[in-house]
């Protein structure tokens, strides 16, 4: 037993200069004369596997992954940013937004709800959509929003590709990573407003309420279920034929959105 | 370059910087475990994504309590092989391609070099889980003795039994290959 660990220490040293400080298997033997023997042929074993691992990550691979990961950094600081602000903040934006749009009135807010990426009412269409955002207060009700706009973005990046305007593909696929990492995020498992429990003499009305809630989160589902199969696949159509600057954050897109949905949906149940 | 734990307390402020060398410093460690515990290259590259995205959302959350940065996020590359395993523990593996062969310009030495890798990557199957793990943090992760322990819940002294265990059946196994080949 005593021996045992002392040949395992003498091993582990052995390795450590081998694999970390250079030494040669030669040098590691002189030092353990008694042990040679024994040593020899796991040392000889050690220095083949650490060779067999002398590999790298492709390339293309590295660069995809680290503008990816550039990207998730964005989120988070963009996210952390939005929590900094308070509620407060954010809803003395809703009413500025709101206003705006008031002044600009109620027909180009009408108009601009169906406006494309190419279109000068668009960023109309998205000053709305935060307004919306803002003034839904559930969870469940946030995930059915931000998954209608999940829906919306993959819609226009296959017509704006149709169109032949590939420089909006990139922005708008920034925007569709943002509600699929909202939607993955949110706690729909808690869902601490809707499952309030009843008080004993409201039970009648409060048990409409919980059912009506069960058949929105089953509605829900639903819909998640449908988007998790439906936008990755119409993403993965358009895929080939989008700019080469555009295509990590598509790819990033399809790995969202499968496993966003999936993970909103395991939430759910 | 900083010294990891001030880039690692810049990292939980959000500092974009700090993430990327971090991300630098750890990335093809991380792939290279992953590959050895996994041995399909497609595969390797996602999980190997969803390890510095989950430690981007997680890196608030670490303390230095005696963790070093490297084990906690090979622990979390870990809770994702794991995961990744236990899914797709009935479907098959694709081989290795040559994007995992290492990047050298003798022909011969390619050819070796990917007999050495699949050969590797098939003899650690033949491991004990607790084995295959030690052997891909240490020699594919690049991690100490104690990082391993820290990594793996263990003690020194256990990794290092667990280390020579796994060395001598390696050998055994890469061994009996070779034999099979020539024979």
């Amino acid at each position: 037993m005593k021996r045992d660990k002392e040949f395992n220490n003498i091993l582990d040293e052995c390795l450590e200069r081998l694999l970390v400080k250079g030494e040669t298997i030669e040098q590691c033997l002189r030092s353990y004369p008694e042990q040679a023997s024994e040593l020899e042929p796991l040392l000889h074993t050690a220095v083949v596997a650490k060779k067999a691992l002398a590999i790298q990550p492709r390339p293309e691979f590295k660069t995809s992954a680290r503008y990816q990961f550039g990207s998730a950094i964005r989120e988070v600081r963009y996210k952390r940013g939005l929590s900094f602000l308070g509620w407060q903040s954010r809803w003395a934006t809703a009413v500025a937004v709101f206003l705006a749009l008031l002044l600009a009135g109620g027909g180009t807010v009408a108009a601009a709800g169906n406006s494309m990426p190419d279109n000068p009412l668009y960023p109309v269409k998205l000053a709305t959509e935060q307004v919306q955002l803002i003034l839904t207060p559930s969870n469940i009700g946030k995930a059915e929003l931000y998954a209608k706009l999940a829906d919306r973005r993959v819609a226009e990046i296959v017509y704006i590709i149709n169109k032949g305007k590939p420089e909006q593909v990139e922005p708008t696929a920034e925007r569709l990573n943002n509600c699929l990492v909202m939607i993955a995020n949110l706690p729909l498992a808690e869902m601490g407003e809707e499952r309030a429990l009843p008080v004993l003499e409201q039970a009648d009305e409060d048990g409409k309420a919980i059912y009506a809630q069960a058949n929105r989160r089953a509605r829900l589902r639903m819909l998640l279920g449908r988007y998790a199969v439906n936008h990755p696949a119409a993403l993965r159509t358009v895929l080939e034929t989008v700019p080469a600057s555009a295509k990590p954050t598509l790819r990033r897109a399809i790995t969202l959105s499968a496993a966003s949905y999936e993970k909103a949906i395991e939430a759910l149940d | 370059m900083q010294d990891e734990p001030s880039l690692v307390r810049r990292a939980q402020q959000r500092d974009r910087e700090a993430f990327a060398q971090l991300y630098e410093t750890h990335f093809d460690k991380i792939y290279r475990y992953v590959v050895l515990r996994i041995g399909n290259k497609t595969e390797a590259e996602d999980v190997t994504q969803q390890v510095f995205l989950n430690a981007l959302q997680s890196i608030p959350s670490f303390k230095w309590k005696g963790i070093p940065f490297s084990a906690w996020l090979f622990r979390i590359a870990h809770n994702l092989v794991v995961d990744y395993l236990r899914k797709e523990k009935k479907r098959a593996t694709t081989p290795l391609d040559e994007s995992l062969v290492s990047r050298t310009t003798d022909p011969q030495l390619v050819a070796e070099h990917r007999l050495d890798i699949e050969q590797l990557i098939s003899a650690t199957k033949q491991l004990t889980e607790a084995q295959r793990e030690v052997i891909s943090l240490r020699f594919a992760g690049e991690l100490s003795i104690a990082e391993v322990a820290k990594v793996m819940g263990k003690s020194q002294g256990a990794v290092k039994a667990l280390q020579h265990s796994a060395i001598v059946a390696l050998r055994k196994t890469l061994s009996a290959g070779e034999a099979n080949e020539t024979g």
